[in-house]
């Protein structure tokens, strides 16, 4: 059974940078690993692509081809609310959310430091992770 | 003095090789017997040169031991880290304003 990892933006936008990358190399193991996004990191991803001038339709089939994009509902006031325990700066907090959401086994960023790794394993069973710890992870499956 | 100066440049060039391990001091990095290592330098799982009639293993086909990722995954990491930080920056800009 795949494992679920929810993608933080930065993972995202690094695998659009480089292929030979980490960050890529997760799309080529789809097999064991299912991917998520939420709405807000999928808002968010097209503002940064844009003002890094990375290719908006490189983002657009990555997502159709291999991410699936959980809708959150609450605002973000109520997720930063709802969340901030789990966070170093709430502006984090809606990649909480959508981990959260989507029942993920990981969460998977770059910026480790802006999340409380024991906290999100004591009380949502997820795991805070770089890109290359989870395909260590798949390695030893 | 010119001896002393070769004497560096040779040495130097020496430390950027990387470090290699006999079988013996895998096993015991690994806890596993010298058997099971030349079991898994057979099935390639560890990359070793063999010398003669002795393997020796870079520090490479370990590199778990010391970092935690095998050697390939430790070089995509640092390719994705080389532009990671113009990443962190728009985002935090953009999540700001959200």
């Amino acid at each position: 059974m795949p494992v679920r990892a929810f993608i933080d933006s930065d993972v995202i936008i690094a695998s659009l940078i480089s292929q030979t990358g980490a960050s890529h190399l997760l799309y080529n193991n789809t097999s064991q690993i299912t991917l998520y996004i939420s709405n807000v990191s999928h808002k968010e991803l097209e503002k940064v692509v844009g003002r890094l001038n990375l290719d908006l339709h490189k983002l657009a089939a990555r997502i159709q081809s291999t991410l699936h994009v959980i809708q959150l509902a609450q605002t973000i006031a109520e997720i930063k609310k709802a969340y901030q325990d789990y966070v170093t700066d709430q502006d984090d907090a809606h990649i909480v959310a959508g981990a959260k959401a989507a029942n993920a086994q990981f969460l998977v960023t770059y910026n480790i430091k802006h999340f409380v790794a024991n906290k999100l394993k004591q009380d949502f069973s997820i795991i805070l992770v770089t890109p290359a710890n989870v395909l260590q992870y798949l390695r030893s499956r | 003095m010119f001896c002393l100066v070769w004497y560096k440049l040779i040495m130097k060039d020496n430390l950027t090789y990387q470090k290699t391990y006999t079988p013996a001091q895998v096993a015991a990095m690994l806890q596993l017997s010298k058997n099971t290592v030349y079991g898994l330098i057979n099935r390639g799982e560890i990359i070793a040169k063999r010398i003669g009639k002795v393997y020796r293993i870079p520090a490479s086909s370990i590199a778990f031991v010391f970092t935690g990722l095998d050697d390939d995954l430790v070089k995509a990491q640092q390719q994705d880290l080389e532009g990671i930080n113009a990443i962190e920056k728009e985002l935090a800009r953009v999540r700001a304003g959200l």
